[in-house]
């Protein structure tokens, strides 16, 4: 054997190392945060982590309910905002728009997808929470400060229309030409072709794309910590405060880690978190590729 | 110095490509393979210099025997075996580097020369041998796209040149070309057949009978007739290659 | 006769719902920039960029953020090079070595997807225990490691999107002159060489931006680090952070700092555009 074939041999054996690596990581992380959260689990029944809403550190109750309706809450709104928005921009570049339309659009996206969490926390202060707090609050209640699951959901809609919109063009985009035109041909209007094949045909292309922004929703952390209010309790309405799960962790770890079972409970909802996300995004990805191959 | 197939058979997942494929290829002639797409014709091709090892799902049996040695199974080293064997394809396809770049690129990997000199001396060779020379002198650093196709297909010849091989593959060679620059490289292969073992996938029947010293006649992967060009063209035996060549089908 | 026009209003108000989702895309690109430039522009000045925060900075006295934009410089440059020496092997290796059908290939894209979905926070909370355990407080290392594991998926990705188009013929012409594979990787690099610098565009834009992942793992100081054992400010924690602050003066730094992250955010973002444009003639 030369040594231009070991090399060949060596490249080979480093690389597939590096590329395992990835699939390592991610048990590594489940491992650790199992491992980091196993105390608060041994301590407390998983059913009274889950379901309990008595969050009392001090006396070591840790109750996850009020954080994670509040995580429900701020992403049902979000997809409720974003998701008619995407469906209807995504179905419109592919299906409609001239050439000289998609050249803005997008760009748009583009940067809609570019800009940082922390922007549009921001933003949320300076737009969103005033519009709440002044405009829309008032027909329903005395005061609010605007910092509310609205905001957030709102904040957090913008926030995933780029990555909702580029993964239904994806999607649509796999539908051949002829089955359009074959529709067409007999006499069908666009919508009507758009309605009854292109969605029908990647009803679960869409579904996954949702599913899947609605994990990256989940755990988004600076943008919605910023205007969510943070008070802890179960939401009621849209129009009061929450406390989603990685707010949680971004305001309280690394202090107060001296108080017994403190830092396992945060790491048991960093676990939530990143067991919800790893099935979701496992599922959606599954199906996704399924559809880009079938296309191949 | 010459490529001896023996039962060769191919497997395509459940598709049987080349079936029980026997063939002689001489040595410093030109050997044409024809017949209607779909054949087995390239991936003929593609199995005795084992670019077939990159399609997916894919079984090899029997034995191609390249200077007598089996190249299918384990075999030599196939770095090696691939540069004996040289190949122009469909399409010219040069390399995203400069002309200079592109032609050395072979040498260079296979470290065929120590001195730079030498190096850029057979580079000068080769472009002289597929007459590119001339047309592309003083701006051999520039990119390779920007020669016409021509130009860049007689610059992949002067590539699989450049690393001394003993045999030549042309996969269609001239079917993208303009009529012109397709001449061009015709005249060059026959040109090249003294030195080198040539074999040539072709569709126009017209090339194959101007070119050609042996033909091969493939028809759904399997050979249905093989032998001198003069035989196969004006006395072929078999029924399908008379309806063939009358142009029966294509 | 019905039918007909039935057809053509429902044609009509499917349009207008259309038009009207994309008015508002761009009028939430609009509003967003917008107020981040307006606000920004109000409270910038040369100090802001050029200068360390003074004594009282945080009641509002003297000084700027230039520890922010050293800090995420640092972390995102050394996170680039780190994520590009780890990324570009792995999308060869998946896309040459590999074949399509690989079981390996499907399983490590898919992870990759997986990694890329994982919220930074969980990011960052994992990375700040691993450092826990081998001993390391919040520092430019922690920053800097944290973010390459974060932007390594979106490298992997993108220039393995960018290298599906591949020809396979530059392969096949390689291989046929004697090439090893490993031996194939500068042409192959430098085929895909716009994927690259747009995957490194993207990821840069992605790994300046973020935010809670370098929370715990890269701290917060008003000093420029000196080294990498250090702690590191970073431009989204400077916006965050001074943002909840009660005086106006502090308030205002938080929106020219964020008026600083979106220019390059933008710039980053255009660029990217440009670069895909240039190379890619039949693309969108």
């Amino acid at each position: 054997m030369n040594s231009r074939i070991l090399k060949d041999r060596t490249a080979h054996f480093v690389m597939l190392c590096m590329s395992l690596f990835a699939i390592l990581l991610v048990l590594l992380m489940a491992a650790g945060l199992y491992l980091k959260s196993h105390p608060v689990l041994e301590a407390h029944s998983l059913w009274k982590l889950l379901f309990s809403s008595e969050w009392r550190p001090m006396k070591g109750e840790f109750g996850f309910l009020p954080f994670i309706m509040g995580t429900i809450w701020v992403t049902q709104v979000a997809i409720i905002f974003a998701l008619p928005v995407s469906l209807l921009t995504a179905l419109f570049l592919t299906e409609y728009a001239k050439p000289f339309v998609k050249r803005l659009v997008f760009p748009a996206l583009d940067i809609l997808a570019a800009l940082p969490s922390v922007i549009y926390g921001v933003w949320g202060v300076l737009v969103i929470v005033p519009i709440i707090s002044k405009r829309i609050a008032p027909h329903f209640m005395d005061f609010s400060s605007g910092y509310t699951v609205l905001a957030a959901g709102v904040v957090l809609g913008v926030m995933i229309v780029p990555l909702l919109v580029s993964l239904f063009i994806e999607v649509f985009s796999n539908v051949p030409m002829e089955l359009r035109d074959a529709s067409l041909a007999l006499g069908a209007t666009k919508w009507q072709t758009t309605r009854k094949v292109v969605l029908r045909k990647t009803f679960t292309g869409v579904v996954a794309a949702t599913v899947l922004s609605v994990s990256r929703a989940m755990g988004e952390t600076i943008a919605v910590l910023m205007v969510c209010g943070c008070v802890i309790g179960i939401p009621q309405g849209v129009l009061e405060a929450c406390y989603p799960i990685p707010a949680l962790i971004a305001n309280n770890y690394g202090e107060m880690l001296s108080m017994p079972y403190y830092e396992a409970a945060l790491m048991f909802a960093a676990l939530i978190l990143f067991a919800v996300v790893l099935i979701f995004n496992l599922l959606s990805r599954m199906v996704l590729y399924r559809i880009e191959k079938k296309e191949e | 110095m010459a490529i001896e197939v023996k039962n060769l058979n191919v497997y395509i997942k459940e598709n049987h490509i080349l079936k029980d494929v026997n063939i002689l290829f001489p040595e410093k002639q030109i050997t044409c393979i024809i017949g209607p797409s779909g054949c087995g014709k390239s991936t003929l091709l593609r199995t005795l210099n084992r670019l077939i090892d990159s399609t997916e799902h894919v079984r090899l049996e029997g034995q191609v025997l390249v200077d007598g040695v089996d190249v299918i199974g384990s075999g030599p080293e196939i770095t090696e075996l691939r540069r004996k064997i040289g190949l122009v394809s469909q399409r010219p396809c040069p390399l995203p580097m400069s002309i200079f770049d592109n032609v050395a690129y072979g040498c260079r990997i296979n470290r065929m020369y120590r001195k730079h000199r030498q190096l850029i001396w057979n580079v000068q060779k080769q472009l002289q041998a597929v007459g590119l020379w001339e047309e592309v002198r003083g701006r051999v650093r520039t990119p390779a796209s920007r020669l016409s196709i021509g130009q860049q297909q007689r610059l992949c010849l002067a590539r699989s040149l450049a690393v001394e091989p003993e045999y030549i593959l042309a996969d269609e060679a001239t079917s993208a070309l303009d009529p012109i620059s397709s001449k061009t490289v015709e005249d060059l292969f026959v040109s090249l057949k003294n030195d080198y073992t040539i074999l040539m996938v072709t569709h126009t029947l017209r090339q194959a009978l101007r070119i050609a010293d042996n033909v091969v006649f493939m028809y759904m992967g399997e050979v249905v007739e093989s032998g001198p060009a003069d035989s196969v063209f004006h006395h072929p035996q078999a029924e399908l290659t008379q309806k063939y060549l009358s142009g029966a089908f294509s | 006769m019905q039918m007909k026009h039935k057809k053509r209003v429902e044609e009509l108000v499917v349009k207008t719902l259309m038009w009207m989702a994309m008015l508002l895309v761009f009028g939430l690109v609009i509003s967003v920039v917008w107020t981040i430039f307006s606000k920004g522009f109000k409270a910038m000045s040369w100090e802001m960029v050029s200068s360390l925060p003074g004594g009282g900075f945080y009641i509002g006295k003297e000084g700027g953020f230039l520890n922010a934009i050293v800090g995420s410089l640092y972390i995102v440059g050394a996170s680039t090079v780190l994520g590009l020496l780890v990324s570009i092997p792995v999308v060869f290796y998946l896309n040459v070595y590999l074949k399509k059908s690989s079981r390996t290939a499907y399983i490590v894209r898919l992870a990759l997807d997986v990694l890329f979905g994982v919220p930074s926070i969980v990011y960052g909370a994992f990375g700040f225990t691993i450092m826990v355990y081998f001993g390391l407080r919040t520092s430019l290392l922690g920053g800097i490691l944290v973010i390459t594991l974060l932007i390594i998926p979106i490298f992997i990705r993108t220039m393995d999107e960018a290298t599906r188009n591949f020809p396979r013929e530059i392969l096949d012409a390689t291989f046929s002159l004697g090439a090893t594979k490993w031996e194939t990787l500068k042409v192959v690099v430098r085929q895909i060489a716009p994927g690259i610098a747009t995957a490194t565009l993207l990821s840069v834009g992605r790994a300046i931006g973020d935010a809670a992942s370098v929370m715990f793992t890269a701290g917060y100081t008003d000093s420029l680090p000196t080294s990498l054992s250090q702690p590191a400010a970073t431009l989204p924690l400077a916006v965050f952070f001074q943002l909840s602050s009660p005086i106006p003066e502090v308030v205002d730094r938080a929106y020219a700092a964020a008026l600083v992250l979106t220019v390059i955010v933008l710039v980053l973002s255009i660029g990217g555009r440009l670069v895909t444009h240039r190379f890619s003639k039949n693309k969108l």
